[in-house]
């Protein structure tokens, strides 16, 4: 099967039952494959207005109760910035799944990119921590989309799948496991009495206990700065308690959210740090290389935000170069650069994607930096 | 505000209605503790969304109430609202229109008619008329009042919140100064054709209920189709 349809199985084996969409390329797949397969379980999809009142209204639905995800490119991801602020301050499981192209605006649809990397983290307003994955095949693509789930539930937040479009119409084998393989995180509810219940109250995991809602429990929730209550509260002791919290909850577990995977990085010089469907290429650019006897290495990226900041530092230390390829001008480069604190020369190479499947280019980068040396 | 708000608490108990399983989603103007002791669920969610995100709701837990109160309703709102309205969204939703951004009294929205008295320079917008777009558009029931029309206001809630489908009730409440202005100046017109309701300068705002009608709903329309081609296999979504 191809990616897209490997997401929207990954999206059900996870539980989700609720889909709320606006049409978009190139991730329509997706919402089609969800459509025709939810209705055998009990699952509900709905075309929405716009991309704003996709994501309001999975927001909606994960307070009603069911785990819920949008699907969208871009343009769409643009319009969903506010409601991922409001899902960060309502603290709200939810997925959202970003098959990117290339360019600002409409730019080419049916081309694959991955300009929204620094979108997925900064792109709403006010301080924030958020959490965006990297698949880079149709099986990561079911994977992925499954620890999405888990982790939006585990720290109540939205997260984004940031796939491609090359990565979406790829087609491989994908393993679908067993339902009762499968490791599902459940939300952390509360089970007090209904009159006790604070909707911000937490514990050591900083996360807060969630009801459904509509079950007498009497509670307020808003996107302004709120107290343990729920209520409005402005200033600013409850602003660092409220929003401090909300980046910890996230930094100080850091460590359980972030996954990569390494290889030839034992004796590396040089380093190529990758994710999405251009890791493919780099480590393919890699093992050649390798035969060459240059002696380089490769860490691709599964989760891109929070960042493996401590990771890249010390391998950096390590290694003379490091060369981060991307099919952008420039933006998970900026982050490498600024973890390897100068500790190592770092290159960026560009991407284009007819160019992406020779993988000519990071090879040619490889080989420069090996002959620098 | 608060006579609204009083009103929709008469209203939850003359319809009947179980309070536990109703929400009320608002967007940023509605002060929660004003609330409080409706003993509802409380949703405040970005300015004119809580149309879209109590549409998620209901889809999610058809089992559930919405009730939407909005003042941005008909700006940033506006697309939520007629597509909502289109839909049949079981949605009980009150536009509060005082003419201004409640919080932020200097500004003007489009329910505004503000060659009046309470701006130092006039609009020179058309206000929108709501009950007009909201029947154009398919709401199962539309009505108008001001706030200190206040037994009307509870018989329209009670009447209106047991109904399946979109229901709007938009009630006139600008600063407490001239709420009394705005009930005098007002003439019970009930069944009106919505396209003579618009609210105009030296004319008598036009209140009372003007549709009540049987429309299906979206949940139905998206039941009845997938049982037509899925057969048994279909798991509907159904309040319990």
């Amino acid at each position: 099967m191809n990616g897209n349809q490997a997401c929207a199985e990954g999206s059900l084996a996870a539980g989700c039952r609720f889909l709320g969409f606006y049409p978009i390329q190139p991730c329509f797949e997706i919402v089609q494959h969800f459509a025709d397969r939810c209705v055998d379980v009990d699952g509900t999809f709905i075309q929405m207005e716009d991309e704003i009142s996709a994501l309001a209204a999975v927001l909606g639905a994960s307070w009603a109760g069911k785990k819920a995800m949008t699907v969208t490119s871009g343009p769409g991801f643009s319009l969903m910035m506010e409601h991922v602020g409001l899902g960060v301050m309502l603290e709200t499981p939810c997925v959202i799944i970003e098959s990117q192209r290339f360019g600002p605006s409409e730019g080419y649809p049916t081309q694959a990119g991955s300009g929204d990397v620094m979108q997925s983290r900064w792109g709403s307003h006010g301080d924030y921590e958020i959490i965006t994955l990297s698949p880079n095949c149709p099986q990561e693509m079911f994977d992925l989309t499954v620890r999405a789930f888990n982790l939006s539930e585990r720290y109540r937040l939205p997260v984004v799948v940031l796939a491609d479009k090359a990565v979406g119409s790829m087609v491989e084998a994908v393993i679908i496991p067993k339902a009762e393989d499968l490791r599902l995180k459940k939300r952390k509810r509360y089970s007090g009495p209904k009159g006790k219940y604070l909707p911000y109250e937490y514990d050591k995991d900083l996360v807060p206990w969630m009801v459904k809602a509509g079950q007498g429990y009497r509670f307020h929730v808003t996107g302004l700065t709120h107290d343990e209550k729920g209520y409005p509260v402005m200033n600013a002791k409850c602003q660092e308690w409220n929003v401090h919290r909300i980046i910890n909850k996230v930094r100080l577990f850091s460590d359980d959210i972030i996954d990569y995977e390494e290889g030839y990085t034992e004796d590396a010089e040089v380093l190529v740090v990758c994710y999405g469907s251009v890791s493919r290429a780099a480590v393919r650019a890699v093992r050649q290389v390798r035969k060459e006897g240059i002696r380089a290495g490769f860490f691709r990226l599964k989760t891109l935000w929070p960042f493996p900041e401590q990771r890249i530092l010390e391998l950096a230390r390590q290694v003379r170069t490091i060369i981060v390829p991307e099919m952008n001008y420039g933006q998970a480069f900026l982050e490498v650069d600024r973890c390897s604190r100068g500790k190592a020369e770092t290159i960026f190479v560009h991407q284009d994607f007819p160019k992406v499947r020779s993988g000519v280019d990071i090879i040619n980068a490889i080989r420069k930096a090996d002959v620098k040396a | 505000m608060d006579k609204i708000i009083e009103a929709f608490h008469d209203g939850i108990n003359k319809s009947g209605r179980d309070r536990e399983k109703m929400c009320m989603v608002t967007d940023i103007a509605y002060d929660p503790e004003v609330v409080d002791y409706l003993g509802v669920d409380l949703f405040h969610t970005n300015r004119g969304r809580a149309i879209a995100f109590a549409t998620g709701m209901k889809l999610s837990n058809p089992n559930l109430i919405l009730a939407v109160f909005i003042g941005d309703m008909a700006t940033l709102g506006g697309n939520h609202f007629v597509h909502a309205a289109r839909r049949n969204m079981d949605l009980f939703v009150v536009c509060v229109n005082d003419f201004r951004y409640r919080k932020v009294a200097a500004q003007e929205t489009p329910g505004d008619f503000s060659r009046l008295e309470f701006s130092s320079y006039c609009s020179i917008e058309q206000p929108l008329n709501l009950p007009h777009l909201a029947r154009s558009n398919g709401a199962v029931y539309v009505a108008r009042w001001t706030a200190l029309h206040h037994e009307d206001l509870i018989n329209s809630m009670a009447e209106a919140l047991p109904q399946a489908g979109f229901k709007l009730i938009e009630v006139i409440s600008p600063k407490p100064e001239l709420l009394e202005f705005f009930y005098l100046n007002s003439e019970i017109k009930h069944g009106e054709d919505t396209a003579k309701v618009g609210i105009e300068e030296d004319k008598k705002i036009v209140v009372g209920k003007f549709v009540e009608r049987e429309r299906e709903t979206f949940i139905d329309a998206y039941n009845k189709q997938h049982y037509k081609v899925l057969g048994d296999k279909f798991i509907k979504i159904a309040a319990e």
